[in-house]
């Protein structure tokens, strides 16, 4: 080979690797009659990494059409003006926001509580809110920061009224964590376990640990950390509770809720598939006393062959 | 059967009346009233009136309405703070967290935070997400800086302390308490080394 065409070939190999491993598979059933949405957390740095993670996102929700997203808090980091929603939120989800997915925010510490009149947060002036966008599913989106009494008694109402609806819980603090930062919130979860597990909630969605975090069910309930939208904290996870786990780069979650069940994927700012699986739906009596039968592992999906592809162009 | 009734009604009204002027007469002496009591009604009567203030200001505008843009919502919450500052120019630290209360909040909150591992928990829990000191000024009626993140109040200390209205919250500054009002983006009142070191 010439030395003078060795660049070219070198940057030619680049680009095709680079390729190579940017384009992802869809490893959810992407069917046409299903709910499906997405998972953000820790967003809001308004720098180059939110953008690049907001662009794979976009570049998903092409082949993926999710209707939803749900952020896990800290939607904001620094300032809250008018151009620092633009820059942490408006101009990075814009190609998703402009397709007419809505964002349903919880707050995580780094929030201003006036997030709240925000309304492409979809918050309806509430600290915390439930919504449910399709019959037979509700989602429960809670002020880790502040669990009062009023909310307590807000969410034991709200879930007692939630009958055998799939029941996606998600706020800031997780309630189990491998992280070496933070940990598990036992307080917390003190408070708010007894009631998951009395109206049978399935999923538990938080943030705050800025990375992916699967863990293995506890009680029967299936919790996710996904704190890695915007912010990175690398060799932080792993430990008792993990099943699976990621902290080398960004990420954000799409699910598909189909019948009695969940399908999941966890991809990169680079494309990559880090996670995917399904959750089986448990049975549970919750007029009965809070005996839980204990959930199965999520099964992980291998990607599929003849999946849709995920370009990824950086 | 008729005068029974009648001399019941009587006997049930005769101990009645005794027992409220023998209560008044102990209230007058300052005995048989339990003095945390006192203090936390006179704490939730002195949040009461900062709240019924603000929201009285709040109904004369701007409205703090769901809202597409940001300015707005700064522009209300701005404003509103410009009218709490102005009606409250002479509110001073202590106003509301007395030096009475200040004893009795830091005798409900060391249980919260110190002797068990579930306090300890709890204490890891405020350290690790309120902001340092020197991140926010402490001064009443001023502003909570936008750049700090909010405290981490843990559900033990929130069921210890007196129940706040809708929109006023407890927040940590380090180890010091402010009484935050979410609408206004202020505080309201702060007192110093509420956790123990």
């Amino acid at each position: 080979m010439q030395t003078h065409t060795r660049p070219f070939v070198i940057a030619a190999l680049a680009a095709v690797l680079t390729i190579g491993t940017l384009a992802q598979e869809l490893t959810l059933p992407n069917q046409k009659d299903s709910l499906k949405f997405a998972v953000i957390g820790d967003s809001g740095t308004g720098n180059t990494d939110q953008y690049r993670l907001a662009k794979q996102f976009a570049s998903v929700r092409e082949r993926f059409p999710f209707e939803f997203v749900l952020m896990m808090g800290d939607n904001m980091y620094g300032g809250e003006t008018a151009r620092d929603f633009e820059r942490k939120f408006e101009i990075p989800y814009k190609p998703v926001l402009d397709a007419g997915v809505k964002f349903y925010a919880s707050l995580g510490n780094h929030d201003s509580p006036n997030q709240k009149m925000y309304k492409l947060f979809n918050m309806n002036g509430q600290q915390y809110y439930s919504f449910r966008p399709k019959q037979g599913v509700r989602f429960f989106a809670l002020d880790s920061n502040y669990m009062d009494r009023t909310q307590l008694a807000w969410l034991e109402k709200e879930l007692a009224s939630s009958g055998s609806d799939w029941k996606f819980a998600y706020f800031h603090h997780p309630l189990y964590s491998s992280g070496g930062r933070h940990g598990s919130d036992t307080a917390l979860r003190d408070q708010l376990e007894p009631l998951f597990l009395k109206y049978g909630v399935d999923v538990v969605l938080a943030g705050h640990e800025h990375f992916y975090e699967r863990l293995k069910p506890q009680k029967g309930i299936h919790y996710f950390i996904s704190g890695g939208a915007g912010k990175l904290r690398k060799g932080d996870v792993g430990g008792e509770f993990t099943e699976k786990a990621f902290d080398t780069g960004f990420h954000f979650m799409i699910f598909e809720l189909l019948d009695d069940r969940l399908h999941f994927q966890v991809i990169t700012d680079q494309g990559k598939t880090v996670d995917s699986g399904i959750i089986e739906r448990r049975k549970v009596d919750t007029k009965a006393a809070p005996s839980v039968p204990a959930a199965p592992p999520a099964k992980p999906v291998p990607p599929q062959d003849k999946a849709p592809t995920i370009s990824a162009p950086r | 059967m008729k005068k029974r009734i009648l001399s019941t009604v009587l006997v049930a009204w005769f101990s009645a009346v005794a027992c409220g002027t023998s209560g008044s007469a102990a209230q007058a002496q300052g005995t048989n009233v339990n003095p945390d009591a006192k203090l936390m009604a006179d704490f939730r009567a002195k949040v009461d009136a900062y709240n019924k203030l603000r929201n009285d200001l709040a109904a004369g505008g701007p409205k703090l309405k769901e809202t597409v843009d940001p300015t707005a919502i700064g522009e209300a919450e701005k404003v509103l703070a410009a009218k709490i500052r102005a009606a409250r120019s002479t509110a001073k630290r202590g106003d509301i967290f007395t030096p009475a209360t200040e004893a009795l909040f830091r005798r409900l909150l060391r249980p919260q935070v110190t002797g068990t591992a579930d306090a300890a928990e709890n204490k890891t829990t405020i350290k690790e997400d309120a902001p340092k000191p020197q991140e926010v000024p402490f001064k009443v009626n001023g502003e909570y800086p936008k750049e700090a993140p909010l405290s981490t109040v843990p559900p033990d200390v929130l069921k210890a302390l007196p129940a706040l209205p809708e929109n006023l919250q407890y927040r940590f500054v380090g180890r010091h308490l402010i009484l935050y009002c979410t609408r206004g983006n202020l505080i309201v009142d702060y007192m110093l080394n509420a956790v123990p070191s």
